[in-house]
C-alpha cells in the first residue's frame, strides 16, 4: 500500500506542477472534506447496523448462524477461529443481500482478527471476496435507472449477476493458485 | 423490485421479535452496539481521508484524463465502449465518483441505451477496491497489500470485458 500510495501521489503531484499547480491543494482539501462528509454518513450507517449485529448476538442468532456457516466457511479461508468466521460470514451474507453499509463493521473485524492470527490466506480471501462485488440484486443501479425512466430496469440483472460472479470467482480462483505455489 | 424493499424492515422485525422471545434487553444491547460505531469510525478515519485525497488528486491532475485517453484504444479493442473507459478506470477509486459518472451517463445516452448498459454492468460488478482495502486493513498491521488489489482489480476488469459482451447479446 506504501507503494502504491506514494507513486500515485508523487505522480498526480507532478502532473499538477507541469500543468496546474494552483489545483494541488484545493484537490487535498476536496479529498478531505469529502473524507469528513463520508464519515458522518458512514457513522449514521454503523449506529443502525452494530446495533442491529449486537441484538442478534445477545440473543444467539449469530451464533446459530454462524454454526450453520462453519463447514463452508472454514473450507473457504482456511481458519478455525470461530469468531473470525461469524464476522467474516455475516459479512458474506450482508453483502449478498445488498444491504447498503451492514458488510464493513463485519468486514473490519473479521480482518483485525485474521490479521491478529496471521492468516493472511483468510485476510486476502475477505477482501477478495469483498472486492470483487458479492451483490446479487445491483439495487443502487436498478433504482438509478429507474429515475432515469429506464422502460426495463431491471433487465440488468442478469448480465450483472454473471460478471459479478465471474469477478468473484475469478479473483477467488487466481488467490487460491497464487497461494498454492508459495507453499 | 418491490419486495427488495421488505428486506430491511423484515429482517428487523423477525430479529426484535426473536430476541424479545430469549429475553433479550432490547434497548440495552442496541445501544451497547452503537458505542462501538465512533471507536470504529476513528480507526479508520486517518485511512479514509488518505484514500480520497489520492483519488482525488488522481482525478483533479489530469492523469485519469489523459491514462482514458491512453487506454481507451485498447478498451475499445477489447469491446469495452470508449464512453465507459473512464468509469472503469475511475470505480477502484471512488464509489461517489463512479455513481455521478453513472447518472451522467444515463443522462446523456438515456438509462436503455448499449453504452448505459455496459456502464451498469461496469458498475455493478465491481467495487472500490482501494478504498475497501484501506477500510478493512485500517488498524492491523498488515503488509503486502500488493497482491490482493492486483487480483481483484484483475478480476473486475475481466467481470467488466465478460459483461460487455453479455449486454451485447442479452
Amino acid at each position: 500500500m506504501n507503494a502504491i500510495f506514494a507513486a500515485i501521489f508523487l505522480l498526480s503531484a507532478l502532473f499538477f506542477l507541469l500543468y496546474n499547480p494552483d489545483g494541488f491543494l484545493s484537490a487535498l482539501l476536496a479529498g478531505g472534506q469529502k473524507a469528513a462528509t463520508l464519515s458522518l454518513s458512514l457513522l449514521a450507517v454503523y449506529c443502525v447496523w452494530l446495533g442491529f449485529f449486537k441484538v442478534m448476538e445477545k440473543s444467539g442468532l449469530s451464533e446459530k448462524f454462524s454454526c450453520a456457516l462453519y463447514p463452508l466457511s472454514k473450507k473457504l479461508f482456511r481458519s478455525n477461529d470461530r469468531e473470525a468466521l461469524t464476522y467474516a460470514s455475516g459479512n458474506l451474507s450482508a453483502n449478498f443481500l445488498g444491504l447498503p453499509g451492514a458488510p464493513t463493521p463485519l468486514g473490519i473485524k473479521a480482518a483485525q482478527r485474521f490479521c491478529a492470527a496471521n492468516n493472511k490466506y483468510a485476510a486476502d480471501m475477505l477482501f477478495v471476496l469483498n472486492a470483487t462485488s458479492l451483490q446479487i440484486i445491483p439495487t443502487t443501479v436498478i433504482a438509478l435507472r429507474l429515475s432515469f425512466g429506464s422502460s426495463a430496469a431491471a433487465d440488468i440483472f442478469l448480465p450483472t449477476l454473471i460478471a459479478t460472479l465471474f469477478s468473484t470467482l475469478f479473483g477467488a480462483f487466481l488467490l487460491f493458485l497464487f497461494r498454492g505455489k508459495a507453499k | 423490485m418491490k419486495f427488495l424493499s421488505l428486506i430491511v424492515p423484515l429482517l428487523f422485525v423477525i430479529l426484535f421479535c426473536y430476541a424479545i422471545f430469549k429475553k433479550v434487553k432490547l434497548y440495552d444491547s442496541f445501544t451497547e452496539g452503537i458505542k462501538e460505531a465512533i471507536p470504529l469510525l476513528i480507526s479508520l478515519f486517518p485511512y479514509l481521508a488518505a484514500i480520497l485525497m489520492l483519488s482525488e488528486l488522481f482525478e483533479e491532475s489530469g492523469i485519469s484524463a489523459a491514462l482514458i485517453k491512453f487506454v481507451s484504444p485498447a478498451f475499445s479493442k477489447l469491446g469495452i465502449p470508449p464512453e465507459i473507459s473512464k468509469l472503469v478506470l475511475l470505480k477502484p477509486f471512488s464509489g461517489s465518483g463512479s455513481t455521478a459518472l453513472l447518472s451522467e451517463l444515463f443522462q446523456t445516452y438515456g438509462p436503455d441505451s448499449y453504452i448505459a448498459r455496459c456502464a451498469c454492468v461496469a458498475y455493478g460488478s465491481g467495487e472500490t477496491v482501494f478504498y475497501i482495502s484501506a477500510v478493512y486493513f485500517a488498524g492491523t498491521k498488515r503488509k503486502g497489500l500488493f497482491k490482493p488489489i492486483l487480483i481483484s482489480l484483475l478480476a473486475n476488469f475481466g467481470a467488466v470485458l465478460l459483461g460487455c459482451l453479455l449486454c451485447r447479446v442479452m
